[in-house]
C-alpha cells in the first residue's frame, strides 16, 4: 500500500461514500460498479493499473449477482476502495490476492449493512406511520432525506473501515512470494468461477447461450491471435 | 399539470428509502409530490387522498417506475376512483419488475459490462469506462422520460402502452448481445490476469474456477461465489501455513 497524503484519504472516503450510494439509493447511475470504482480509486491512490486490476476482477464476481427485487447482494463499491488503496504501490500480482480478500470480506460486511439500513429505514417508516396516513408530504420528504443519510452514513463508515484495515493489513501482514501468488491465483480462479457461472445461468438454453458461446468463440480467436 | 421535471430528478432517488414493507412506496410519494401539487389547489381533499396512496407499498424496476408514476398521477387528476388506483399500482409491480430487471439489469448492463471489460482489457482504458457511463446513462435517461412521458399519457391505460411499447422488444434484442459481449470477455480476462504467471499458474487458477463453476452450482444458494472465494483463499493460506 503506498502512503497516501490525508488529501487523496479523504476523496477516497468521499469517493466510497459515492459509490456505496449509487448501488440503490441515488442515483444509480452506475459509479458503483467496480471497474468505474476501482478506476478512479486508482487514480486517486496514484496507481491506475492497481485500480483496474481489482476493479475489473471484482466486476467478474459483481456479474454473477442480478441486483433484482429484495435479494440480497455484496456492496462491491467501498469495497473495491479500500482493496484498491491496499494493491496500489506494490507489483499487482502479488497485491491483488490480499486485496480481493479484504474487498470480499468487505463487500460481504456492505450487503449485510444493507440490509440493516433497509430495517432502519422500515423502522422509520413505522414511526412516521400516522403522518403518512394523514398525507403530509413533509413526512414523506424526511423520511426520504433519513434514508439517503443513513445509507451514506453506511458507505462512509464501510469506506473508513476498509482503509483502516488495509493499513494494518500492509503494516502488519507479510506474505513470503509464493503465497501472495497463491492467494492471486486463487482470486482469479474463484472470479472466472463467478462470471462463468453467472453467465451459464443468465444464458439458460435459449438463444442467450447460443450467442454467449460466439462469443466465447471469439475471444479466444482474439486470445490466439494477439 | 406541472413539475414533471422535478419528478424525473427524484425519480434518481426513488430507492432512497429502500425497506422490506413498502419497498419503493415512500421514493414513489417522494417523485409523486411534484406532479401532485396542482392537485392542492383544484382539490385539497383528493390530493391528501393521494399523497397517501402514492407513498403506499410499491415495487418495480426503479428505470421503469416512471409508467407507474405517470399513470397513477393521471388518474388522480381524471379523479378516478382511489381504489381502482391502487389496483392499478399493484398490477404494474409485476411487469414493470420483470421487463425492467429483464431490459437493465439481466440486459443492458451485462451488455455493456462485457464489452467494456473486453475494451479496458484490449487497452481501451479511461475510453472504456467513459464509454460505458456514458452509453448507460443516456439509455437510463431517455427511458425515464419516457417512462413518465407514457404514463401521464395513458393514464388508466397504461397497460396496453407498454405492451405495444418497445420495451418488450428490445429485452428480445438485447439478451443475446449480453450473451455475446460477456462470453467474449471471459476468455481475454482469462488472458489479461493470467499471461503473467506462465502455465503452471493458468493452469491452477483454471482449475480453482473449474472447480468453484462446479461446486457454486452443486451447493446453490449456500456457497456463492464470494464464499467460495474467501473459502479457497482460506484452505491456501491454512496449507502454506502447514507447510505444503
Amino acid at each position: 500500500m503506498s502512503e497516501l497524503p490525508l488529501y487523496a484519504t479523504l476523496l477516497l472516503i468521499v469517493w466510497g461514500t459515492a459509490v456505496a450510494l449509487d448501488l440503490v439509493s441515488v442515483p444509480q447511475v452506475m459509479i458503483a460498479r467496480p471497474v468505474v470504482a476501482g478506476a478512479v480509486a486508482g487514480l486517486l491512490t496514484g496507481d491506475v493499473e492497481a485500480g483496474l486490476r481489482v476493479g475489473v476482477l471484482f466486476e467478474l464476481f459483481a456479474l454473477d449477482v442480478l441486483p433484482i427485487g429484495a435479494v440480497r447482494y455484496p456492496d462491491y463499491g467501498p469495497a473495491t476502495v479500500a482493496a484498491t488503496a491496499l494493491a496500489s504501490g506494490a507489483p499487482w500480482e502479488l497485491g491483488l490476492g490480499i486485496s480481493a480478500a479484504l474487498g470480499l470480506l468487505l463487500a460481504a460486511l456492505g450487503g449485510w449493512s444493507l440490509m440493516m439500513v433497509r430495517r432502519s429505514n422500515a423502522r422509520a417508516i413505522q414511526r412516521h406511520a400516522a403522518a403518512l396516513a394523514a398525507g403530509e408530504s413533509r413526512a414523506i420528504r424526511r423520511l426520504q432525506y433519513g434514508g439517503l443519510l443513513r445509507d451514506a452514513a453506511r458507505g462512509a463508515a464501510l469506506t473508513v473501515l476498509g482503509l483502516v484495515l488495509a493499513w494494518s493489513i500492509a503494516q502488519f501482514v507479510h506474505f513470503d512470494r509464493r503465497t501472495a501468488v497463491g492467494l492471486t491465483l486463487v482470486a482469479i480462479g474463484s472470479a472466472l468461477a463467478a462470471i462463468i457461472g453467472g453467465a451459464v445461468r443468465s444464458a439458460g438454453r435459449g438463444t442467450r447461450l447460443k450467442w454467449m458461446v460466439a462469443g466465447l468463440v471469439v475471444g479466444i480467436l482474439l486470445v490466439v491471435l494477439r | 399539470m406541472t413539475g414533471r421535471w422535478r419528478a424525473l430528478l427524484r425519480l434518481f432517488a426513488v430507492q432512497g428509502t429502500w425497506n422490506y414493507e413498502r419497498m419503493l412506496g415512500v421514493g414513489m410519494g417522494y417523485a409523486a409530490e411534484p406532479l401532485l401539487e396542482d392537485l392542492k389547489t383544484v382539490d385539497p381533499v383528493r390530493h391528501g387522498e393521494a399523497v397517501v396512496r402514492s407513498s403506499e407499498f410499491f415495487n418495480c424496476n426503479p428505470n421503469l417506475a416512471g409508467l407507474a408514476l405517470g399513470a397513477t398521477a393521471r388518474a388522480e387528476y381524471e379523479a378516478v376512483p382511489g381504489p381502482q388506483i391502487a389496483r392499478l399500482r399493484t398490477a404494474l409491480c409485476s411487469p414493470l419488475g420483470a421487463l425492467g430487471d429483464q431490459l437493465f439489469w439481466a440486459g443492458l448492463l451485462p451488455a455493456l459490462l462485457g464489452a467494456v471489460l473486453a475494451a479496458t482489457v484490449l487497452g481501451g482504458g479511461w475510453w472504456a469506462i467513459a464509454g460505458f457511463l456514458i452509453a448507460y446513462n443516456v439509455a437510463r435517461l431517455a427511458t425515464g422520460i419516457w417512462s413518465l412521458r407514457t404514463g401521464l399519457e395513458a393514464g388508466m391505460r397504461v397497460g396496453s402502452a407498454i405492451s405495444s411499447s418497445w420495451v418488450p422488444r428490445a429485452v428480445a434484442w438485447v439478451s443475446p448481445v449480453a450473451g455475446f459481449t460477456v462470453g467474449l470477455a471471459i476468455p481475454l480476462l482469462a488472458a489479461w490476469y493470467l499471461k503473467a504467471f506462465g502455465a503452471v499458474g493458468a493452469v491452477g487458477a483454471l482449475a480453482v474456477a473449474a472447480t468453484g463453476v462446479a461446486v457454486t452450482r452443486w451447493f446453490g444458494p449456500s456457497l456463492t461465489s464470494v464464499r467460495f472465494a474467501l473459502l479457497a483463499m482460506a484452505l491456501l493460506l491454512f496449507f502454506r501455513w502447514a507447510g505444503l
